[in-house]
């Protein structure tokens, strides 16, 4: 053994920024939690340089993948020009030298802050989502060793006394977004703070969906083709936003997941919360030949 | 213009790796091609001095105590890289704990695909089920393995062929045709 053989060439950076051995143990811990859908893998949750909680969880998983022939995308609550998806798209390029899209067809790598594309993904693409709190338990059970101990022995009787209590208040289930779901008949999981519309969107996908906090320093995987199932009582059905009659004002596009525009004088317009569907819309409105891929919900209804 | 980092030989071939391992544990029973041939550049992408390791090929188990891994016993590794697969390996694997199931075992063992044992494939990651032909493991290896599994406990299993991998997560049910 001699010295050369113990090192490597000298490098001003690693690529994709993070380091050989940070990059293994993502391996590593990425590998388990795809044999157990659902279940939350602690991770090392290097320094990345971005405060945590602006995604550096799914920075990191993003930076292990990432090659100079992957095409990244990035989304900020559907929108692909918001400051912070601008901000990690940019930074993944400059890192890695990979290109760029804005289109959800094109792109092999997508990370997304809260919101799943409208346009179905296909079977070799990855979703990388950011995940800001990975323990649906957390409201029921602060305590992390009680809660990992519940996940052990399946006990999500709490869950269910939870969502029977936002019934019993209000009529109805007043989760908004994370809606706890159990994942292949086993983990509950949060699905990330992703709308209600998205979660029906993950059950038995094509697509390899990673759940990455890394300020929780855990992460969490979907894989294609698993159940992932919205904690329902029998008799109370699951409901996604109604936004199945609602209109976007600038594209045309309609039933798909709008986000409500406040008005001056009380009154509110929608405009389609995926960007780019929107921006595909208006510009095959103008003429141009533009692919827009089959989506999940077609005029607000899940097609499956 | 700003420059950015081109990846190293070795980066490269641990990226495609990993991407072959990643979508072999996502979709078992599909096959997946690796960069190179043979268990060696499983060690270089996945096996580092934070991992314990048991390997059977001293060829091998030369590569792995250059990443400054433990050599441990098969009981106590969480990664194992064998020559050849027996029925009583299963009962001998790290499985987790019901607090950390993540702790079970990953198997490294050559198989020849393709041809062999016809297996059904049933679980999270198979569009409805899969029939795939494995060679070169022992009759009771799949009923050793059927014994200890209990989910979310268990063991990943990667069978490699020369360039090609097949993986085989605890979430997988197999059945012997």
């Amino acid at each position: 053994m001699t010295l050369q053989s113990l090192t490597r060439a000298w490098e001003p950076m690693s690529y994709g920024f993070l380091d050989a051995s940070a990059k293994r143990e993502i391996r590593r811990k990425m590998l388990k939690a795809i044999a157990v859908p659902g279940c939350q893998v602690p991770y090392a949750s290097r320094e990345v340089p971005m405060a945590r909680g602006w995604g550096t969880g799914g920075l990191q998983i993003s930076c292990t993948l990432i090659n100079p022939r992957t095409r990244i995308k990035v989304i900020d609550q559907g929108a692909d020009d918001s400051v912070n998806a601008a901000s990690i798209r940019k930074f993944l390029a400059r890192v890695s030298g990979a290109p760029t899209t804005n289109d959800a067809l094109e792109a092999d790598l997508i990370q997304s802050r809260h919101r799943v594309p409208e346009e179905v993904l296909r079977e070799d693409q990855v979703l990388v989502l950011q995940v800001p709190n990975p323990e649906p338990l957390r409201p029921v059970q602060p305590n992390m060793s009680i809660a990992r101990q519940m996940h052990a022995d399946a006990d999500y009787g709490r869950m269910w006394l939870q969502l029977y209590e936002q019934i019993v208040r209000s009529g109805r289930v007043m989760q908004g977004a994370s809606y706890p779901s159990l994942v292949n008949g086993r983990f509950v999981m949060t699905p990330s703070p992703i709308p209600r519309w998205d979660v029906p969107k993950l059950h038995m996908a094509r697509h390899l969906t990673i759940l990455s906090a890394g300020r929780e320093k855990r992460l969490h995987v979907v894989p294609p083709f698993t159940r992932v199932e919205p904690l329902v009582f029998d008799d109370v059905p699951y409901r996604v936003e109604d936004h199945g009659g609602l209109t976007c004002q600038r594209s045309g596009a309609r039933g798909y997941f709008m986000n409500e525009i406040p008005q001056d004088d009380g009154s509110s317009i929608h405009e389609v919360s995926d960007s780019d569907l929107g921006v595909k819309t208006i510009r095959r409105r103008e003429g141009e030949a533009v692919a827009i891929g089959a989506t999940w919900y077609e005029n607000g209804e899940m097609t499956s | 213009m700003t420059a950015h980092p081109v990846p190293s030989e070795f980066e490269t071939r641990t990226n495609a790796t990993y991407d072959a391992l990643m979508w072999a544990l996502s979709r078992p029973g599909l096959i997946r091609a690796l960069p190179g041939q043979g268990p060696a550049q499983i060690v270089e992408a996945l096996i580092d001095r934070e991992c314990a390791v048991h390997c059977a090929d001293t060829d091998l188990a030369a590569l792995v105590a250059r990443t400054g891994a433990a050599p441990v016993a098969p009981e106590a590794a969480d990664h194992l890289f064998v020559s050849a697969l027996s029925p009583d390996l299963p009962g001998r694997l790290a499985l987790g704990s019901d607090l950390h199931p993540e702790h079970g075992a990953t198997l490294v063992a050559p198989a020849t695909l393709g041809q062999g044992a016809r297996l059904r494939l049933s679980g999270p990651g198979v569009d409805g089920t899969l029939e795939v032909a494995v060679g070169e493991v022992p009759d009771g290896f799949w009923t050793g393995r059927d014994r200890v599994l209990r989910y979310p406990l268990g063991f990943e299993l990667f069978l490699v062929d020369g360039d090609r991998v097949l993986g085989l997560p605890r979430s997988t049910r197999v059945e012997v045709l």
